[in-house]
């Protein structure tokens, strides 16, 4: 099906049913050239159609990228729902919204987002000392997200640990490993860390890193 | 302000301030919120419970609205609120249904034992009693989603209570109907009171699929995994009963299949 009509659909709905339908059906095509329009979606303070614009976008993946960066940063609700778009399509590009996010953004779910996002950059196509530092970087934010206040955050912190870890290609002897694996002994530890699942999460992630 | 950050001097020395009752009910949030451990907090707590002070709209206050936030607080500081048991106990006969709901809320946060007669001595008349609509109000005659989460966390499984519970899961308000079937599922067990819980996250109203995703949390019912990852609500709220599922359930599936779930949630 061609993406004019679809694109048309979602300008022109008029009721809050009609633009998550729309959406619905724009999400679905795959096509790159949706992209702006669901970019635009996020902004439009309805959630359901916001998800179904956010599994489009990461659909669409690396096309997507440059008009979700291009949002504006004022529109809060807007850049929530971008930020789980970037971290579910894992482009690099994305890097810099998914630290200053998880670092700062007063919404659990989107420091939660961020912080699985983190975890699961793709990485495999940048080459040596800029995919070293993308990787330190990425590790840096997710070690300082150890103390977040909400439960959730540090759950995805011990996702994103595991997840980058395992990503990353780093030898038991890499400084990075012991880091990683010192952030996670943390979250598993029961003098630290009051909620039992995250303990749970963090201890499952320590044993996949370090099978003995 | 009564929004800026403060310290625990600062929220105790607000409630202590009994001339100024929007700053009592902050400070009161406060100290259960942060799980105050000081010895000061569980004696202001009640002296504030004992509060009562008509409903202001002017000012958007609720009915006695200290007391209520004292009762909420004790429900969050175990084992040292067990000394306010039974004053909690004399708020759950108050006149005032959102009192008699915070204290009973706060009961079952506290597994009080002592409060398992009480309640069922509330909810006795059953739905057409105790659950009938009061006359000038959208509320219940008693607060009875408080009253049965309540006895399924203090964890009394007679038959008594079971028969004092039973009949809700026929109440006309599905929230109602929930709150029934996890506290008989919490005290039974039995896989049948599963089942409209099962049913009531498909229901047409977010807001009745929230409460089934609390409950099925809170009895850890692990059968309901695929269920609660394909409901229609927030994420954060299937996280949250995923993660009921992980520390209050046990059995199959274990737990490694429970994490693989709340990961995809994130």
């Amino acid at each position: 099906m061609p993406v004019d009509p679809l694109i048309t659909a979602v300008q022109q709905a008029n009721s809050a049913l009609e633009l998550l339908q729309a959406t619905a059906a724009l999400a679905r095509c795959g096509d790159a050239a949706a992209a702006p329009t669901l970019v635009e979606v996020l902004g439009f303070n309805n959630p359901g159609a916001a998800v179904a614009a956010v599994d489009g976008l990461i659909a669409i993946g690396g096309p997507a990228v440059e008009p979700l960066l291009r949002l504006d940063p004022r529109n809060y609700g807007a850049r929530a729902w971008a930020v789980r778009a970037l971290a579910g399509i894992g482009d690099v590009r994305g890097l810099d919204l998914l630290v200053e996010a998880l670092l700062t953004d007063v919404g659990p779910s989107v420091r939660r987002a961020a912080a699985k996002g983190l975890g699961s950059l793709q990485l495999t196509a940048v080459e040596g000392d800029a995919r070293a530092g993308i990787e330190q970087r990425c590790l840096d934010a997710l070690v300082e997200a150890v103390s977040d206040g909400e439960w959730v955050v540090r759950y995805a912190v011990a996702v994103g640990l595991e997840g980058l870890a395992l990503g990353s290609g780093w030898s038991d002897a890499h400084p990075c490993h012991g880091c990683t694996c010192a952030a996670l002994s943390r979250l598993s530890d029961t003098a630290l860390e009051e909620t039992s699942v995250v303990r749970l999460r963090a201890a499952l992630a320590l044993q996949r890193l370090q099978p003995s | 302000m009564a929004g800026e950050p403060i310290n625990e001097d600062e929220a105790l020395a607000r409630l202590r301030d009994s001339g100024d009752p929007s700053m009592q009910y902050y400070g009161a949030w406060w100290l259960g919120r942060n799980r105050s451990q000081h010895p000061e907090a569980v004696p202001l707590l009640i002296e504030a419970l004992q509060q009562r002070r008509p409903r202001d709209p002017g000012a958007g206050v609720e009915e006695n609205a200290v007391a209520r936030n004292a009762a909420r607080a004790l429900g969050k500081l175990a084992p040292a609120a067990l000394a306010a048991v039974s004053e909690l106990l004399a708020a759950l006969a108050d006149p005032d249904d959102g009192l008699r709901e915070a204290a009973a809320r706060a009961l079952g946060e506290l597994r009080a034992p002592e409060a398992v007669l009480p309640i069922c001595a509330r909810l006795a008349g059953g739905p057409a009693v105790a659950g009938a609509r009061q006359s000038a109000s959208p509320r219940l005659v008693e607060p009875c989603e408080a009253l049965l989460e309540a006895l399924g966390d203090i964890g009394a499984a007679t038959p008594e209570v079971l028969a004092v519970i039973e009949p809700f899961t026929r109440h006309d308000w599905p929230l109602i109907r929930s709150a029934a079937a996890r506290a008989l599922l919490q005290l039974s067990g039995e896989p049948r009171w599963a089942e409209p819980l099962l049913t009531l996250l498909g229901d047409s109203q977010l807001q009745v699929r929230r409460a089934a995703l609390m409950d099925l949390g809170a009895a850890g019912w692990r059968p309901a995994v695929d269920a609660i990852s394909a409901t229609l609500a927030e994420n954060s709220l299937k996280l949250i009963a995923l993660r009921g599922l992980v520390e209050n359930g046990s059995g199959e599936p274990g737990d490694e299949t429970l994490l693989a779930a709340m990961d995809a949630l994130l």
